[in-house]
């Protein structure tokens, strides 16, 4: 049993990783984003990130679908292409569990750029990295 | 009307500047070229490569240890080159030959070819002259149909062609600023970058990347993403208008890219009645509504995706772009091109540009299609 789960997630993973990334030549945050934040034992290992640019301000969702955590804030400062996000979930208990996530996107002219950093809450924190779908 | 000496003298000029011009290729050089390493390649043609978007000789070359590696040599496109007498003949494998060119910027065994001599004769091949407009030797009237509507497409009578090139501009900066730039709109000096159009923080970090990197990362080069917005008018091979009166439409046709094509709608519908079917499905071209006021005709274009450049030079946009394109066809052979930017997505206000295109007489659009040597 644990060999089938290997195979089929190590499938899941080749086919996520040969997906080419959509082409984005506009905001460079714009887009669904997808990776980890290591060691994060409230919301799993793996994170979404779908993010929108409206012409003032950066909005969008942390794990969209019944698990989501909504933006509170997120900034892009175009020297160094450094970018910060807080954002405001629940952990099982109800109790509000407050992410701040800060990193710098890399390989910014290319469709499947990345954001790397790290995230913290109240009680853990970890390294973060995300590639533009 | 005839020309006077000092009107001659003018056009004689500028054909003379642009006929120095020695690239007229599709993309910026540049951006996969570095002028600052020239080199010289002796070796033996293995293959000639005879597609768009660029010809590419193969050769044998020995290096310093005298052993045989295979470069590749680029050249222009076979449009230009066959414009210039040559074809796919004129180099054979087995012909000895010297480049000179300019090194790849990423080290590769590739080279931009500025000539090619064959080694028997010494004779030069596959050169390109850049082409010129034609001089004006008259001015003459706009083309109409019986409304006397102008004719946007309109030949001449006698003739079944003729198309719209030699844009007076090859990328957008905004009216009234000066920042010199080449033929694909890579800034002469970096710094003038501010002053092109009035780009928000982000936009502006991005387009001097952009420029900062060649513009080795144009959608356009990479992936033969269309010309989308004003980019569609700053091509080498033109653009030609149909007017399809029937439907209430006209087509413009591109040259360059792949040969695409976008509608412009001219049957009174607003932009309101198309949001269902293309609002989730922002477009290249953009939705394009128009009507004639006096002799020009408007046109609102929205609806544009985020997938390519809308300019020559790499200027960001928004899916928020709205375009307003003003086409007044002054005489028979010039287009005046207006076009105004909204996009509060890239920029802190609208701005506008302006342009002029020749018409190209008796002569058929020419065909590239970026597509051919693509993966």
């Amino acid at each position: 049993m644990r060999a089938l789960i290997f195979i089929v997630a190590l499938t899941l993973a080749s086919l996520a990783g040969g997906t080419p990334a959509r082409a984005q030549e506009g905001h460079p945050l714009k887009g669904s984003w997808i990776g980890t934040w290591t060691g994060n034992k409230t919301h799993g290992n793996d994170v979404v990130l779908v993010l929108n640019w409206d012409g003032k301000a950066i909005t969008g969702m942390i794990n969209p679908g019944t698990d989501n955590i909504p933006i509170k804030a997120a900034t892009l400062n175009p020297t160094g292409w450094v970018v910060h996000i807080e954002a405001d979930g629940k952990d099982k208990g109800g109790a509000v569990v407050s992410y701040v996530i800060d990193g710098k996107i890399e390989n910014l002219p290319l469709p499947n750029r990345t954001i790397t950093g790290t995230w913290k809450s109240q009680k853990e924190n970890g390294a973060f990295k995300i590639g533009r779908q | 009307m005839r020309l006077g000496a000092p009107r001659v003298f003018a056009a004689a000029l500028a054909g003379l500047l642009l006929a120095a011009v020695p690239l007229v290729a599709h993309h910026e050089i540049l951006a996969k070229f570095d002028d600052k390493k020239p080199m010289t390649l002796n070796g033996v043609v293995t293959l000639v490569d005879w597609r768009n978007p660029h010809v590419h000789v193969f050769m044998n070359v020995k290096d310093a240890k005298n052993e045989v590696l295979n470069w590749a040599v680029e050249l222009e496109s076979p449009i230009d080159l066959a414009e210039n007498g040559w074809s796919r003949d004129t180099l054979q494998p087995g012909d000895a030959v010297v480049v000179e060119g300019w090194a790849a910027r990423n080290g590769s065994r590739q080279a931009w070819g500025n000539s090619v001599a064959v080694k028997a004769t010494g004779r030069k091949v596959m050169t390109v002259v850049a082409k010129v407009p034609p001089p004006l030797l008259q001015t003459r009237p706009t083309p109409r149909w019986p409304d006397k509507q102008p004719r946007l497409g309109a030949p001449a009578p006698g003739s079944a062609q003729g198309y719209w090139a030699f844009p007076s501009a090859t990328a957008l900066v905004e009216n009234g600023v000066t920042a010199p730039m080449d033929q694909w709109g890579l800034l002469k000096n970096i710094a003038d970058a501010p002053k092109v159009a009035p780009l928000q923080p982000w936009a502006q970090a991005l387009y001097l990347e952009r420029q900062r990197r060649f513009l080795q990362d144009d959608p356009m080069f990479l992936n033969c993403k269309p010309p989308g917005g004003p980019r569609q008018f700053q091509q080498p091979y033109g653009v030609q208008f149909v007017e399809d009166r029937e439907r209430k439409r006209i087509f413009v046709l591109i040259g360059s890219g792949n040969s695409n094509y976008r509608i412009i709608q001219t049957d009174g519908r607003t932009h309101a009645g198309q949001v269902g079917g293309d609002d989730d499905n922002p477009l290249y071209y953009g939705r394009s509504v128009a009507k004639w006021e006096g002799d020009s005709l408007v046109a609102d274009t929205r609806g544009f995706n985020e997938d390519f450049w809308f300019t020559n030079g790499g200027l960001p946009h928004t899916d928020q772009l709205r375009l307003v394109e003003k086409f007044t066809r002054s005489d028979f052979d010039t287009l005046k091109y207006e076009v105004t930017i909204e996009d509060p997505g890239a920029y802190t206000r609208s701005w506008s540009a302006n342009a002029t295109l020749r018409w190209v007489a008796a002569e058929e659009l020419p065909r590239h299609l970026c597509q051919e040597n693509r993966p």
